[in-house]
């Protein structure tokens, strides 16, 4: 037991090291006038429409 | 007899013995046969009241077993029997506890991600223990008040999606909203509950027991607290933090020139600046500086005048520094406790802008400051949600004294979504204005909503201590579905929805005035609401909620357009001038009921979110997939142009601006820009001034705010972070990041 943990340990160290695998962007929105800091938390209905909007030209 | 009668849910009401009579008639009708005459239906009731009287019953289900005693004793065996069959129906609806259980089911073991009705309200996190707990609560509330409470053609047309009683669960609780003046709050200090806060004397404080207030009337209140002053209200602590750190200042460059021990310093410093006309302030540096040294003799003056340069140079980069803390910690505050019901942050708001003195201009910058440059990780705050107030002569033109700070709001605002933008001079916004009266300066809550305008008292048309009461929407595509194309027959049926909401809302306000002080010990107990510092803690709070407005909202008139006319507002003129015309309609309508109850009555462009995919599925069902009506999985909110549609940022706001003056209660116009608003700071001026030039009444400017929490990276994220290079969900080497740490501070590490 104890000779395994320390060849895995040894064979993390010479691994890369990665982060973040698994997390998602935070995609900030708003709606009804407040906003939300993640998608995941919009009810169906919101989500669909926040897919469907289309940007607006300012010219 | 007794005069009063219990019914179900608590309530008691005038004994009416018509309307047993009218219950017997109609049982005796259902049956068909075994007809009772006029006459024989005024002595059975004549027997069922002698028979309550002489048991002294006044329960309602008491009443009910008494009528059926007296039918079958007169021998209408089958009147009663329909009697029976009718109330047994009744109880059965009441007892459908399967129906309220599923719920309590799915709630408790599916994850919010599976089930939309965990995620009804998209700042509650569904899948913590509070949170369930809170929607527990909601489903039961909302049963019971369905089943015991509504009136019966309320509680038909919520069930079938004609209207939508919004916040139904809190129909027997509470209010909406309430703006909160903190200026009188303040003053005397106030009480949360256990102990005593006296009245703050720093910045630090005055933030802080800001947080303390919004949380506290969060908890009695269903809706958004909004403070309508922030700027006004928090200056007074930039004021005492200011002399404060003056007076150390001063007295410690004595200490050091004079050699003085710290006690004689300040002994010193006393004397000094004992007997002068005021008190030094952020503002006033030069002038106090002058009736310092007038004061004072010859000799004294050159030590004087160094020593006040000094302490103001010191004082205000202590108070700037000390005021940029305070708000960093509100914004922290009001973004991380969760401490509305336990399972979300209080739904806050701020309006400010306009208080054009040296310490309201410091807090504004140094809040929206710590807006942009964001939370602990640099991620965007969600709450406050900050409302700039645009004014002419005040924030508008570059020469006004608050530009500055309305440009830091754009560039603020191009980063992280808010602040969004009030514009007073918008017609009628400014029939309330009064210059120099925060009260008389129209605010924002986050949702929209909007409360000024009060008919129940004319004197008392201000912003503070008053907010809405409860609102309820009408689902307009179904009526254009409804009309088939007629719009003669849609504005009949919108006459008797208006109807039908006008009656609930009565409804409810009833059940609102029937409370009393003590059920809201911080709103009415501490004054916050109008006019509720005159009452007792045993008090009916009826009279002081006629200040609150009573609302209907609608929700689609996009669609309502396109079944009457196969276009929406966006595509033709006519449907234009058709939606104008609806919504003149209900603001009319609105208004009559204001001027017939003396309450106000008030129209809003409905906030709807968990409505906004309620009304489609049920018309869905009911109508089939229409193109351009029920085809899309929500309904456009109030009066937009439909979020899909193409349409030229001006345009848009031209054709919904109008709806603005309209709506008295609420409304707000988003515009969609494309890229990193925050590298086209002119564009977005120009589309804040167009707003303010079409007379919207409140607006704000959407774009993409996207963060990866690995890297730190704000801004557009499509597939790819631009930063790290990572896809959503992979990994990046830690090597990679520290390399990236190295260039750019905001990395997470």
């Amino acid at each position: 037991m104890l000779l395994d943990t320390q060849c895995t340990d040894k064979k993390v160290a010479t691994e890369v090291k990665m982060v973040g695998a698994g997390q998602g962007f935070e995609r900030t929105r708003r709606i009804t006038g407040y906003l939300v800091g993640t998608l995941e938390r919009f009810n169906n209905a919101k989500r669909a429409e926040e897919r469907e909007r289309v940007k607006h030209g300012a010219a | 007899m007794a005069k009063q009668i219990v019914k179900r849910d608590g309530c008691s009401v005038l004994f009416d013995s018509s309307k047993i009579l009218n219950a017997i008639a109609k049982a005796n009708k259902a049956v068909g046969e075994e007809e009772i005459t006029a006459t024989g239906l005024l002595f059975v009731t004549e027997e069922v009241c002698r028979l309550l009287e002489a048991r002294s019953l006044s329960n309602v289900e008491e009443i009910q077993d008494v009528v059926e005693e007296v039918l079958i004793r007169f021998g209408f065996s089958k009147t009663a029997k329909a009697y029976i069959l009718y109330r047994a129906e009744h109880t059965k609806i009441r007892d459908a506890e399967t129906y309220l259980m599923d719920i309590y089911k799915k709630l408790t073991w599916a994850p919010a991600k599976e089930e939309d009705i965990k995620r009804e309200n998209a700042n509650i996190d569904g899948d913590t223990a509070m949170g369930t707990m809170l929607r527990y609560g909601s489903e039961g509330s909302k049963f019971f008040i369905d089943n015991y409470v509504l009136p019966k053609d309320a509680a038909a047309g919520h069930a079938n999606g004609d209207i939508h009683i919004h916040d139904k669960d809190f129909y027997m609780l509470t209010e909406t909203c309430c703006q909160i003046d903190l200026i009188r709050l303040f003053k005397k200090g106030f009480s949360t509950g256990h102990g005593y806060l006296r009245e703050p004397n720093s910045i630090e404080s005055y933030a802080a027991l800001a947080c303390i207030a919004l949380q506290a009337n969060q908890n009695e209140m269903h809706g958004g607290q909004s403070i309508p002053n922030f700027d006004f209200a928090m200056a007074q602590g930039v004021n005492k933090t200011f002399r404060k750190e003056y007076v150390a200042a001063f007295a410690c460059f004595l200490e050091v020139k004079n050699e003085l021990d710290a006690a004689e310093a300040v002994a010193r410093t006393e004397v000094l600046l004992q007997g002068l006309p005021y008190q030094p302030t952020l503002g006033n540096g030069e002038a106090f500086g002058q009736a310092l040294l007038a004061c004072h003799g010859e000799t004294m003056r050159p030590l004087l005048a160094k020593t006040h340069l000094h302490a103001t140079q010191k004082a205000i980069q202590a108070t700037r520094r000390r005021t940029y803390q305070a708000m960093e910690a509100f914004i922290h505050n009001l973004n991380t406790m969760n401490s509305r019901a336990g399972a979300q942050v209080p739904f806050s708001s701020v309006n400010y802008g306009t208080d054009v003195s040296a310490e309201g201009r410091m807090v504004v910058e140094n809040l929206l400051l710590a807006t942009k440059a964001g939370l602990g990780n640099g991620e965007t705050s969600i709450f406050p949600v900050q409302i700039f107030k645009v004014k002419a002569g005040v924030s508008f033109n570059p020469e006004d004294p608050n530009y500055d700070l309305f440009r830091l709001a754009m560039e603020t605002s191009a980063r992280r979504l808010f602040p969004n933008f009030s514009f007073l001079d918008a017609p009628f916004n400014a029939q309330y204005y009064r210059e120099g009266d925060y009260n008389s300066e129209v605010a924002y809550m986050g949702c929209r909503t909007r409360v000024i305008g009060n008919v129940y008292d004319t004197e008392r048309q201000v912003t503070c201590g008053r907010g809405n009461l409860s609102f309820t929407t009408v689902n307009l595509p179904r009526l254009g579905l409804e009309a088939k194309g007629n719009t003669a027959a849609f504005f009949t049926l919108l006459d008797e929805r208006i109807d039908l909401v006008f009656r609930q809302l009565l409804h409810r306000f009833k059940v609102q005035g029937s409370k009393k002080v003590y059920n809201y010990p911080f709103l009415m107990g501490q004054g916050i609401w109008l006019d509720s510092e005159h009452l007792k803690w045993e008090d009916s709070i009826e009279e002081v909620l006629k200040h609150g407005t009573l609302t209907i909202g609608f929700i689609g008139l996009a669609e309502a357009l396109y079944a009457l006319l196969g276009k929406h507002h966006g595509q033709c003129e006519q449907a234009q001038a058709l939606g104008l015309q609806i919504v003149q309609h209900l603001r009319r309508r609105a208004d009559e009921k204001a001027r017939e109850t003396g309450l106000n009555f008030s129209l809003i462009a409905t906030p709807a979110e968990g409505l906004s995919g309620r009304f489609v599925a049920l018309d869905k069902q009911r109508y089939g997939t229409l193109e351009g009506i029920t085809d899309k999985d929500y309904y456009t909110n109030s009066f937009h142009v439909p979020v899909s549609f193409s349409i030229a940022a001006f345009r848009k706001i031209q054709l919904e601006a109008p709806y603005h003056a309209l709506t008295n209660a609420g409304h707000i116009s988003y515009v969609e820009l494309d890229g990193d608003a925050s590298k086209n700071l002119e564009a977005f001026e120009t589309i804040v001034r167009f707003m303010h030039a079409q007379g919207v009444g409140y607006g704000s400017i959407n774009h993409p705010l996207d963060r990866d929490p690995v890297c730190g990276y704000i801004g557009v994220i499509d597939d790819c972070c631009p930063r790290c290079g990572r896809k959503e969900g992979e990994g990046v080497s830690e090597e990679a990041l520290l390399q990236l740490k190295k260039q750019y501070h905001d990395v997470p590490m």
